[in-house]
């Protein structure tokens, strides 16, 4: 692989924002995943080729890691950062559609619950697998899940709870989405939630953790 | 009915870096220093952003029904489950209580997060559970010295939504606390706002225990947070 997107790979995976960033330590001094991102561009990298072939599997090791247990959330989320910060370069280019990403993620917390961390690690996480993100924040009603996905036909949507009692609107949005749109793909997540509960309320997928919902879309996508 | 208000410092507390560090996982010393540099602007703050506030009320028990795993209250049946049963059974009385970080370090959370700054949210939100555990800590040591004087024991906290008791029940709960103290609203979906709030039961009386580790006793067996302290 080109030199250029292995070291830009490398920032995103350990969390390299830019060229002021003090971590790694052995790093310091150095670009970072913001510079290296506009010098591969520069360079006349293709911009999907820089999110194929190094954002993407960046964010994949760092998932993986974060499944296995062997980094936590801080490093996930200074991956991420890093991540943003080279995405923020490519965008222009997805936004005139000289590149694309792979399809649109809807997210939010559903109705009557108030929690966003997990949501937001979901959301980034499967930003950085390339998929465009819409997030709705949190307590959102079936309403405005169905309003999105007419919106952005053929989205994906993903759904997260954290306590027993609000899971219980995610059955109540899964059926709304499944009456107007039966082939939609609806992810769940979040700590009560389970594949037992998944298969019972009609979702298509589960995951305790963000990697498996961005392997689960990668299929999709192939 | 007895009760009590407490209003903590954040230094009260003594929470320190590496406790923190290890609740998200760290070993001693693994931590990065991006994080530890972050927390400790994170806790030198926390004094001012945080309004710490706990409370109990001590209700006798009404009856227990050994076949239903429950207990009366006043005029509330509460069912407790299995686990906490076998916990409470010899109470009483029992204590409720409720205990909160405050809104705004919440808050301070959700605005980095939408900023752009997603470690630091992170990290906001963690202080803001770790704080209101380590309150209810001190709650609890209150609540535990007081009874002491009169021989009698407390066992550890509960909470509705633990090991087998359905979070819907903070409803009778809130009902049992005259004076909400400590300002939180409970939503019909049964959330607690401020988030980085908790609430539960304790028992009292003169053949109780408070075991030195529950971990074993919760159900939710693939906790990340398991091997630690909670
Ligand atoms: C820290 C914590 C607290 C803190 C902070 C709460 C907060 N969120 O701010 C405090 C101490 C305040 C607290 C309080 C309570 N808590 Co609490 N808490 C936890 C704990 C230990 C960790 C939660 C957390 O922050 N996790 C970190 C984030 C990043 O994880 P996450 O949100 O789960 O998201 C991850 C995955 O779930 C997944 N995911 C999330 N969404 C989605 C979506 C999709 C599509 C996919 C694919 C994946 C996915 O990916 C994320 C990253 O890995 C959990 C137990 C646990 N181990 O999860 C209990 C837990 C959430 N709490 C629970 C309960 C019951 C309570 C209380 C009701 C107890 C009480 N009566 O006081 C209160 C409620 C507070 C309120 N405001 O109403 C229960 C909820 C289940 C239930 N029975 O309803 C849990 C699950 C514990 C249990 N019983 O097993 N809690």
């Amino acid at each position: 692989m080109n030199e250029l997107l292995e070291k830009l790979s490398r920032c995103v995976e350990l969390g390299k924002t830019d060229l002021l960033s003090p971590y790694p330590p052995d790093m310091k001094g150095q670009d970072g995943a913001d510079e290296l991102a506009k010098k591969a561009l520069e360079e006349g990298i293709r911009p999907d080729e820089i999110l194929e072939k190094s954002l993407i599997p960046a964010m994949e090791i760092v998932g993986d890691k974060f499944s296995r247990k062997q980094i936590y959330v801080p490093q996930m989320l200074m991956a991420a950062k890093a991540m943003n910060s080279a995405m923020k370069h490519l965008k222009p280019y997805f936004q005139s559609g000289e590149a694309k990403r792979k399809g649109k993620f809807i997210i939010g917390t559903v109705a009557g619950d108030l929690h966003d961390i997990g949501k937001n690690l979901v959301s980034m996480m499967i930003e950085g697998g390339g998929w465009e993100v819409i997030d709705l924040g949190v307590d959102v009603g079936s309403d405005k899940f169905l309003r999105t996905i007419e919106e952005n036909p053929g989205a994906v949507v993903g759904l997260s709870a954290l306590l027993t009692t609000t899971m219980e609107n995610m059955r109540t949005t899964v059926t709304a989405i499944r009456e107007r749109y039966p082939d939609a793909k609806v992810l769940v997540g979040g700590a009560p939630v389970t594949m037992e509960y998944c298969n019972k309320i009609g979702a298509d997928f589960y995951s305790p953790d963000p990697q498996g919902a961005v392997n689960y879309l990668k299929q999709l996508a192939t | 009915m007895t009760n009590a208000r407490f209003q903590y410092r954040f230094s009260d507390l003594n929470l320190n870096i590496t406790q923190i560090e290890s609740f998200m996982g760290y070993k001693d010393g693994e931590s990065h220093e991006t994080v530890t540099e972050l927390l400790s602007g994170i806790l030198a703050e926390a004094e001012e952003i945080c309004d710490i506030r706990a409370e109990y009320h001590i209700w006798p028990v009404a009856s227990f029904n050994d076949s239903e795993k429950s207990l009366s209250l006043d005029h509330h049946t509460f069912n407790i489950g299995r686990i906490i049963y076998g916990q409470m059974k010899r109470s009483g009385s029992v204590a409720l209580f409720l205990c909160t970080a405050g809104r705004e370090i919440g808050s301070k959370s959700r605005k980095e997060m939408r900023e752009g700054d997603l470690l630091k949210g992170y990290l906001y939100d963690v202080v803001g559970s770790e704080i209101v555990e380590a309150a209810a800590d001190l709650m609890q040591e209150s609540l535990e010295a007081s009874v002491a004087g009169e021989k009698r024991r407390i066992t550890n906290r509960y909470s509705p939504g633990y090991c087998g008791w359905d979070v819907a029940e903070q409803h009778k709960l809130f009902r049992l606390i005259p004076y909400n103290f400590c300002g939180i609203r409970l939503t019909p979906s049964a959330l607690m706002d401020p988030v980085k709030s908790v609430s539960g039961f304790i028992g009292i009386g003169e053949k109780v225990k408070r075991l030195p580790y529950t971990c074993s006793l919760c159900d939710m067996k693939d906790c990340i947070y398991r091997r630690g302290r909670r």
